[in-house]
C-alpha cells in the first residue's frame, strides 16, 4: 500500500560524491563538481510555492496532509530504513539506523539490531525509542497520516526488546521482506522516549506510552506541540534529534534554518555551517530570484522555465534532473453512470492508450524531462523493477492504425476528426460490448487540475491525437482542490451521482514508496483505486508481490497491469534542480529522499 | 455629529452581521467536501470523519454558525484547515505587512496624483495636460503584472539594481523596513495604477472649482495664484479623493494578490486566494469579516473627513 507522504518535487534529492575528505555513505557514482572541499558556508534552498511545512512532530496527524512536513523533520529524525544511495533506488544500510535487519519464521518475524547512535543530548538511541514509537502508533494509528489499513502497526502482534539495541517484531502474517522493508519500515522514525514521553512541557518524563490511555495523552500533547509553529525553534522537545541537522530558526511563513547536530552519530557529518530554506509564493518569484543571480544556492526549476537553463548556467548554476518515483495516469471511471460501460471494455481503454502519443508529450510538453510512462512502473528510476515489456515501450505504443482497427473490429464506425458511433451493439466478440447502445458516441470528458501549462499542453495533445480516430475528448480544467472536493472514489457497490459523474480524470501522479508495488492502487477497493477497477487476477498478482517472495511475481503483476489498463499510462515529469556550480554533492541525486540531504554538500571554492 | 456617528455605528453592526451570515451560507453552499479538498485524494471515510469531527463540520449548519459566532466573541476566528494555524494569527501576520505595502503605495499615488491633477487643471487643454493624461492612462490601462514583470526584467535581471522578490522569513513590520530595497518595486507597481485615478479625480474637481465665483473673487481681490491654488483649489479638490481613500481601506485589508504573488510578498490577497481554492472556510470568513469592517470604517471615516474639509457639510441635522 502507498504511504501518503507527498514528495516535495525538487526536494526529492539525495546526495553523493565527494572529491576529497573520505567517502560519504550516500556516494553514488561520480560527481558533478570537483575541487578542494571548503568547510563551512551557507546554502540557501528555495522552497517551491506551497511547500512550507507547518508541523514538526514526525508522526503527523491524519488531518494534516502537508507532505512537506517530512522535508522539515527527516534531517532531524531520520527513518529507521534509509532509502536512496546516490542515484540508485535502493535501501542504504550505511545511512539507516539499523546495523542488521533479519527476517525469520517464514518471513513473519523481523529482528532489528540498532546502531550505537546517540541523541543530540548525549543519550543513547535504544530499542526503547522504537517501542515508544510503536506504542504511540498502536494507540493512535487512526489519527496518523502514515497509517494504511492492515499494515504497521496494525499487523504487529508483539514487539520484544531483548536488549537495549535489539527489537524483535512479530507480524500477524508472512510478508515479502523487500516490500515490508522498503514500503513500511522506511517510514518509521525513532523518537527520543527519554525526552518526549511526557504529557506536558513542565511535567516529568515517564513511561506513559506503555498504557493506551497514557499513549493517547502523550500523542495529544506531542501533536499539539508539533503544530505550534511559534515554538518550533525554541521548544526543548524539538532540540533532541538523532539526524545530522538541528533546527536553529523557524518563521511562520515556512522559512527555516538548519545547523549541524554536533553529536550526529551517522556516517556523513555536515560540512556546511548553515542551510536556509526560504519560501516562495510562486514559481515566477523563484525564477526571477534565480535569474537575478542573488542569494539562492539550490532550487527546483519549474518545467515551464526549462527554456531558461542556458541563462541560468551563465549565472553560475548547474542543472540536474531526477526521475519522480510514481505513476502518472488518466483514471477512467468504470462506474460513471453515462459511459462507465464504455470504459469497462478493455478494448476501449486500449484504443484510448494507443492514441496517446507519449513520446511526443515527453518531448514537447515536458521538454524531455519525463519518464515515458510505458506502464505502472517508471523505467527511468527503478531499472530493477521495470519489466522487459515496459523497457521495450509497453504494450500499447502510439498507433492510430491499431486503435482504428480495434474499433472497427468491435463494430464501431470510425470518423476521423469527428465522433465514432457504435454500429453493432451486443456482447459478442465483434460487438461494441455490454451496456453500449446502437448509435452511442465515443466521447469522454477529461477533468484535470488547472494551473500547469505542461498539463494544459499534454491534455491538448491527447485531445488532438484521440480525435484522429474519432474519439472525442472534452477537456475541463479546475483547481486541484475543487476537483478533489467534488469527485470521489467510485466502484460497483457505490457510485453516487454526486461524486461519480466524472469520466476521466488526470490529477498528476501517485507517488511510490521504494518498492513500486500495485498494492493500494490497483487491487479491489484500494485507497487509490478511484475508478473502481476490480479484477481477481490482479488482486492475486498484487498479493503475490506483497506477501510472497517469488522474484518473478513482480514482473507478472507489472505486465498484467500494463496490459489491463486499470489506468491509462502517461509520461511522468522529472524534477529539475538547479544548484551553484561550486556546490558539490548535489548530484547524483536519488528520487527517494523526502528532503534534501545537505550533510554531504560542500563548497569547492572560496565562494560560499 | 455624535448622534450621527452612533446611528452609523449601529447600521454598520447590522451590515457586518448580514455580511457574515451571507458569507457563511454562501461558503457552505459550495459543492464538494471540505475534508476531501483539504485531505486530498487519499481522504478515506475514516479520515474524513475525523476531520469533520475535529472542525465541527458534522454538526447542522445553524449549530456551526452559532459556534462560529461564539468563537468570534472570544476573539477566536477558528483554525485554518489548510495551514493548521489560528486565523487570527494568520491575519495578524499579514495585515500589517499589507497595510505597509498598500499604505505606502496609496500615499505615493496620492502625493503624485493630486498635485499633477491640479496642475493639469491649471494647464487645461494645453500640451502638459494632454501629455500627463496620456501618460497616466497608458500606465492605468497596462496590467499591473505586466508592469511588474517588465520592471523586474529590467531592474533586477538585466541591471541587478534591485532585488526581484521579497526575502523569506521576514514576518515583522520592522523586517519589512530592514529589507526596504525589496519594497521599492511592489510599491511602485501598485502606485502606478492608482495615480491615474487620483489625478483625474483631482483634475476634474479642480476644473469645477476654478470655475466657481469664489475663485474669481479671490483672484479679483489680488490673492496670489499660489494661495488661490493651495487655499481654495487644493482643499476643494481633495473631497472626491477622500471618497477614494475611504473606499481604498478595504482594498488595503484585502491585499494585492498579483503583486504579492510576483514579488514573493505573502499577504492577505494570497491568503484569501489560496483559502478560496482550498475551501478553507475559517480563513475566508475571517477575511470577509475584516474586509467588511474595513469597508464600514472607510466609509465612516470618509464622511467624517468631509465635514472637516467642508464646513458646509453637517451630519445629524435635517
Amino acid at each position: 500500500m502507498r504511504r501518503v507522504l507527498a514528495v516535495a518535487g525538487m526536494l526529492a534529492l539525495t546526495v553523493a560524491a565527494a572529491a576529497c575528505g573520505g567517502t560519504p555513505a550516500k556516494v553514488g557514482s561520480g560527481s558533478a563538481t570537483h575541487g578542494k572541499m571548503v568547510r563551512g558556508g551557507t546554502v540557501t534552498v528555495a522552497e517551491p510555492s506551497g511547500a512550507s511545512p507547518n508541523d514538526i512532530f514526525p508522526l503527523e496527524p491524519a488531518t494534516n496532509s502537508n507532505g512537506y512536513n517530512t522535508n522539515l523533520t527527516m534531517g532531524e529524525w531520520p527513518f529507521l530504513v534509509y532509502v536512496g544511495y546516490g542515484s540508485k533506488s535502493v535501501v542504504n544500510p550505511q545511512e539507516s539506523l539499523y546495523s542488521s535487519l533479519t527476517w525469520s519464521h517464514n518471513d513473519s518475524v523481523i529482528t532489528i539490531v540498532l546502531k550505537p547512535w546517540k541523541w543530540s543530548d548525549g543519550a543513547p538511541v535504544t530499542s526503547r525509542d522504537f517501542t515508544f514509537v510503536y506504542n504511540l502508533l498502536k494507540a493512535n494509528y487512526n489519527d496518523w497520516l502514515g497509517y494504511n489499513p492492515g499494515l504497521f502497526p496494525e499487523d504487529v502482534t508483539k514487539v520484544a526488546t531483548p536488549n537495549a539495541h535489539t527489537v524483535v517484531i512479530t507480524l500477524n502474517r508472512s510478508y515479502n521482506p523487500a516490500f515490508y522493508t522498503d514500503d513500511e519500515l522506511a517510514f518509521v522514525p525513532l523518537l527520543p522516549q527519554h525526552a518526549w514521553d511526557r504529557t506536558s512541557l513542565t511535567g516529568k518524563v515517564g513511561n506513559y506510552d506503555e498504557t493506551t490511555a497514557g499513549a493517547k495523552a502523550v500523542w495529544n500533547f506531542l501533536q499539539k506541540q508539533g503544530s505550534d509553529m511559534a515554538t518550533f525553534d525554541t521548544s526543548p522537545l524539538w532540540k533532541v534529534v538523532d539526524g545530522p541537522w538541528k533546527l536553529a530558526s523557524f518563521q511562520s511563513d515556512g522559512y527555516y534554518v538548519w545547523v549541524p547536530n554536533k553529536n550526529y552519530s551517522g556516517p556523513d557529518k555536515p560540512v556546511l555551517s548553515k542551510v536556509i530554506f526560504t519560501p516562495f509564493t510562486t514559481d515566477a518569484a523563484e525564477m526571477d530570484t534565480l535569474r537575478s543571480g542573488t542569494s539562492l544556492s539550490v532550487a527546483g526549476l519549474p518545467l515551464n522555465d526549462v527554456g531558461q537553463i542556458g541563462e541560468l548556467e551563465s549565472e553560475g548554476y548547474a542543472v540536474a534532473s531526477v526521475p519522480t518515483p510514481g505513476v502518472a495516469e488518466i483514471v477512467p471511471n468504470l462506474w460513471n453512470p453515462v459511459n462507465g460501460p464504455l470504459l469497462r471494455q478493455l478494448y476501449i481503454r486500449q484504443v484510448l492508450e494507443y492514441l496517446i502519443n507519449r513520446k511526443q508529450i515527453v518531448t514537447q510538453a515536458f521538454h524531455g524531462y519525463a519518464d515515458p510512462g510505458n506502464g505502472p512502473v517508471p523505467v527511468t528510476y527503478g531499472q530493477q523493477w521495470a519489466s522487459p515489456l515496459e523497457k521495450a515501450g509497453g504494450p500499447y505504443p502510439y498507433s492510430p492504425s491499431k486503435a482504428a482497427a480495434l474499433l472497427r473490429a468491435h463494430g464501431w464506425k470510425v470518423v476521423p476528426n469527428g465522433t465514432d458511433t457504435c454500429l453493432r451493439p451486443g456482447t459478442a466478440a465483434a460487438d461494441c460490448g455490454a451496456g453500449i447502445t446502437a448509435g452511442e458516441k465515443l466521447q469522454f470528458q477529461l477533468l484535470y487540475a488547472s494551473g500547469s501549462s505542461y498539463f494544459d499542453q499534454m491534455n491538448a495533445a491527447i485531445q488532438t491525437s484521440e480525435a484522429q480516430d474519432g474519439v472525442k475528448i472534452v477537456l475541463k480544467a479546475e483547481p486541484f482542490n475543487t476537483l478533489v472536493a467534488t469527485t470521489g472514489t467510485c466502484n460497483a457497490q457505490s457510485h453516487p451521482k454526486s461524486t461519480c459523474n466524472w469520466q476521466l480524470q488526470q490529477f498528476g501522479y501517485v507517488p511510490y514508496s521504494l518498492d513500486p508495488s500495485g498494492a493500494g492502487i490497483f487491487n479491489t477497493d484500494a485507497i487509490n483505486n478511484y475508478g473502481g477497477y476490480s479484477e481477481p487476477k490482479m488482486d492475486q498478482l498484487i498479493n503475490a508481490t506483497e506477501y510472497g517472495s517469488s522474484p518473478s511475481a513482480f514482473y507478472a503483476y507489472e505486465d498484467y497491469a500494463a496490459q489491463q489498463l486499470p489506468w491509462l499510462w502517461l509520461p511522468n515529469q522529472d524534477s529539475v534542480v538547479v544548484y551553484r556550480k561550486n556546490l558539490a554533492g548535489v548530484v547524483p541525486a536519488s528520487p527517494f529522499d523526502f528532503t534534501l540531504n545537505p550533510e554531504v554538500w560542500y563548497y569547492t571554492s572560496s565562494a560560499k | 455629529m455624535t448622534a450621527y456617528l452612533l446611528r452609523r455605528g449601529g447600521q454598520s453592526v447590522v451590515v457586518i452581521i448580514g455580511v457574515m451570515i451571507l458569507t457563511f451560507i454562501l461558503l457552505h453552499m459550495e459543492p464538494g467536501s471540505v475534508a476531501r479538498s483539504v485531505l486530498g485524494l487519499k481522504a478515506t471515510p475514516a479520515r474524513v470523519a475525523i476531520f469533520d469531527k475535529d472542525y465541527g463540520l458534522n454538526k447542522p449548519l445553524y449549530q456551526q454558525f452559532i459556534l462560529y459566532v461564539k468563537q468570534l466573541f472570544q476573539g477566536n476566528f477558528g483554525i485554518s484547515y489548510q495551514l493548521q494555524q489560528p486565523v487570527a494569527s494568520l491575519i495578524a501576520q499579514r495585515l500589517p505587512r499589507d497595510a505597509i505595502l498598500l499604505g505606502l503605495s496609496t500615499l505615493l499615488a496620492l502625493v503624485i496624483g493630486v498635485p499633477t491633477g491640479i496642475y493639469q487643471a491649471l494647464r487645461h487643454n494645453l500640451l502638459a495636460d494632454d501629455l500627463l493624461a496620456g501618460t497616466w492612462f497608458t500606465l492605468y490601462s497596462a496590467p499591473d503584472f505586466m508592469e511588474a514583470l517588465l520592471l523586474i526584467a529590467l531592474l533586477c535581471v538585466q541591471f541587478h539594481i534591485l532585488p526581484p522578490a521579497f526575502p523569506g522569513g521576514v514576518t515583522s513590520v520592522a523586517g519589512l523596513f530592514e529589507n526596504w530595497p525589496a519594497l521599492i518595486l511592489p510599491v511602485a507597481v501598485l502606485s502606478i495604477n492608482s495615480v491615474a485615478g487620483f489625478s483625474q479625480y483631482a483634475r476634474s474637481t479642480a476644473l469645477q472649482t476654478l470655475a466657481e465665483d469664489y475663485i474669481r473673487v479671490a483672484r479679483a481681490k489680488g490673492l496670489p495664484e499660489r494661495l488661490v491654488v493651495t487655499r481654495h483649489v487644493l482643499r476643494n479638490s481633495l473631497l472626491p479623493v477622500i471618497t477614494i481613500l475611504g473606499l481604498s481601506l478595504p482594498d488595503i485589508v484585502a491585499g494585492a494578490v498579483i503583486a504579492e504573488a510576483v514579488f514573493n510578498f505573502p499577504g492577505m490577497g494570497l491568503l484569501f486566494w489560496q483559502s478560496a481554492l482550498a475551501h478553507d472556510y475559517p480563513v475566508m470568513l475571517g477575511g470577509t469579516l475584516i474586509i467588511g469592517v474595513a469597508t464600514v470604517i472607510g466609509n465612516l471615516a470618509a464622511d467624517v473627513a468631509y465635514s472637516v474639509l467642508d464646513p458646509r457639510i453637517r451630519y445629524g441635522s435635517t
